[in-house]
């Protein structure tokens, strides 16, 4: 049980990490642990820790804790635990064969990095185009998205904390795009701005946020609210900074 | 439709693409994501021949956009977040949010505040869409399971 018990936790651990809601993590914790053989089952989670307690029908009590820091949105991964968390309690699997499935699921194929740059700059020209940009604007945006990516890239190394990131990759998106206008490529800042604060406003933050707090998860919904709200401030934050210190004036 | 208005549905369903690749989403799954991109703006676009008010329209086309990715989150059995996070990023307010941004550094306090109100009238249409979807689907998924409990 014991062991069965940790796999259930390590499940749980990375669907939070790779962007599922926390009702959805409590369940399939809560459904694992019945098909291991829990006659009760507590599980209080939240976007950043996890607390379950098993007791199994030889009265024994088993409790883990885990702290989760980091987020990594990753659905190809997420569908994976489902499935698995799907199966054991479906058909109750042998340890080993859980075992192997967790772990091709951690290790699935991620898309080639260099696909991942040329989507994040597309995305900054597409929405370039989408709020009413020239194609110019575009370009420049393409451009300035492929640097910004290839900023988050070294960011994500040095810097843990993901709304200091995404304060970062504004200042950086920013600049790039006064440079642009400095040097005549497009008359305003405004349209490749937008097109490159659409990857990082915290859309997915809020929409979580929002289902967390109305499925009655309402501390974990609170905390994703105001990680959206902060994540919202940082983006202020940078494109201030580089507004204010190049002294530019729109 | 005008020009911008197609150019408009072209990006959103690349940006929404986009955003699918670089969450990780694979094969019939990445399509469906593509597809929601596609279908979020063109029916925001289509709503406007009909419905001025665009935090209406936000409205709309979140609830029946939430609504597509739940079926799908069924079809495809995958969680429902993978769609609706992906398919709803054409609405995401970010050239309000932005506009908001630049009139509280111009000064111009009177813009600032519209702008800042029109963001969260957009935000707050977005989310009711998103709740009344995600609620109707709980009553819904929940009465055909004590359907089926009965007929065990």
């Amino acid at each position: 049980m014991e062991k069965l018990f940790c796999y259930a936790m390590d499940i749980g651990e990375q669907m939070l990490i790779s962007g599922a809601e926390v009702h959805r993590v409590e369940e399939s914790i809560s459904r694992m642990c019945h098909a291991f053989g829990a006659i009760r089952v507590d599980v209080f989670i939240i976007t950043t820790s996890m607390v379950v307690t098993v007791h199994t029908s030889d009265n024994k009590t088993y409790t883990q804790t885990r702290r989760v820091t980091s987020t990594n949105t990753n659905y190809e991964k997420l569908h994976r635990l489902n499935q698995l968390s799907r199966e054991i309690c479906e058909k109750h699997p042998a340890e080993q064969e859980i075992e192997k499935e967790l772990n091709d699921a951690v290790n699935c194929n991620k898309f080639p990095v260099w696909l991942e740059f040329v989507c994040y700059s597309v995305i900054a020209g597409a929405f370039t185009l989408f709020f009413g940009g020239k194609i110019m604007d575009a370009l420049v945006s393409l451009m300035v998205g492929g640097v910004v990516r290839l900023g988050t890239i070294f960011f994500d190394k040095i810097i843990s904390n993901n709304i200091f990131r995404k304060f970062f990759s504004t200042v950086m998106a920013t600049f790039l795009a006064f440079f642009a206008v400095e040097f005549r490529w497009i008359e305003n800042v405004d349209m490749v701005i937008i097109g490159n604060i659409m990857p990082l406003i915290p859309g997915i933050g809020l929409t979580n946020a929002l289902r967390d707090l109305f499925t009655g998860d309402s501390i974990a919904g609170l905390l994703r609210t105001i990680e959206a709200v902060l994540t919202a401030l940082a983006i202020a934050a940078g494109y201030f900074l580089i507004a204010v210190l190049g002294g530019f004036a729109i | 439709m005008t020009q911008l208005e197609i150019i408009q549905i072209l990006a959103g369903f690349i940006g929404s693409m986009g955003f699918a690749v670089l969450f990780n989403i694979r094969g019939k799954r990445l399509i469906a994501a593509a597809i929601g991109g596609l279908l979020s703006w063109l029916l925001f676009v289509v709503l406007g021949t009909y419905i001025t008010s665009e935090p209406v329209r936000y409205f709309i086309v979140a609830l029946i956009i939430s609504t597509y990715a739940e079926v799908m989150a069924r079809l495809l059995k995958s969680p429902t977040t993978t769609f609706i996070t992906t398919s709803l990023i054409p609405l995401i307010p970010g050239g309000s949010l932005y506009y908001t941004m630049a009139h509280i550094f111009q000064g111009n306090m009177d813009t600032f505040l519209q702008k800042a109100i029109y963001t969260l009238q957009l935000t707050s249409a977005l989310a009711l869409g998103i709740i009344v979807s995600t609620a109707l689907a709980k009553i819904f998924y929940g009465e055909i399971k004590n359907i089926k409990k009965m007929h065990q």
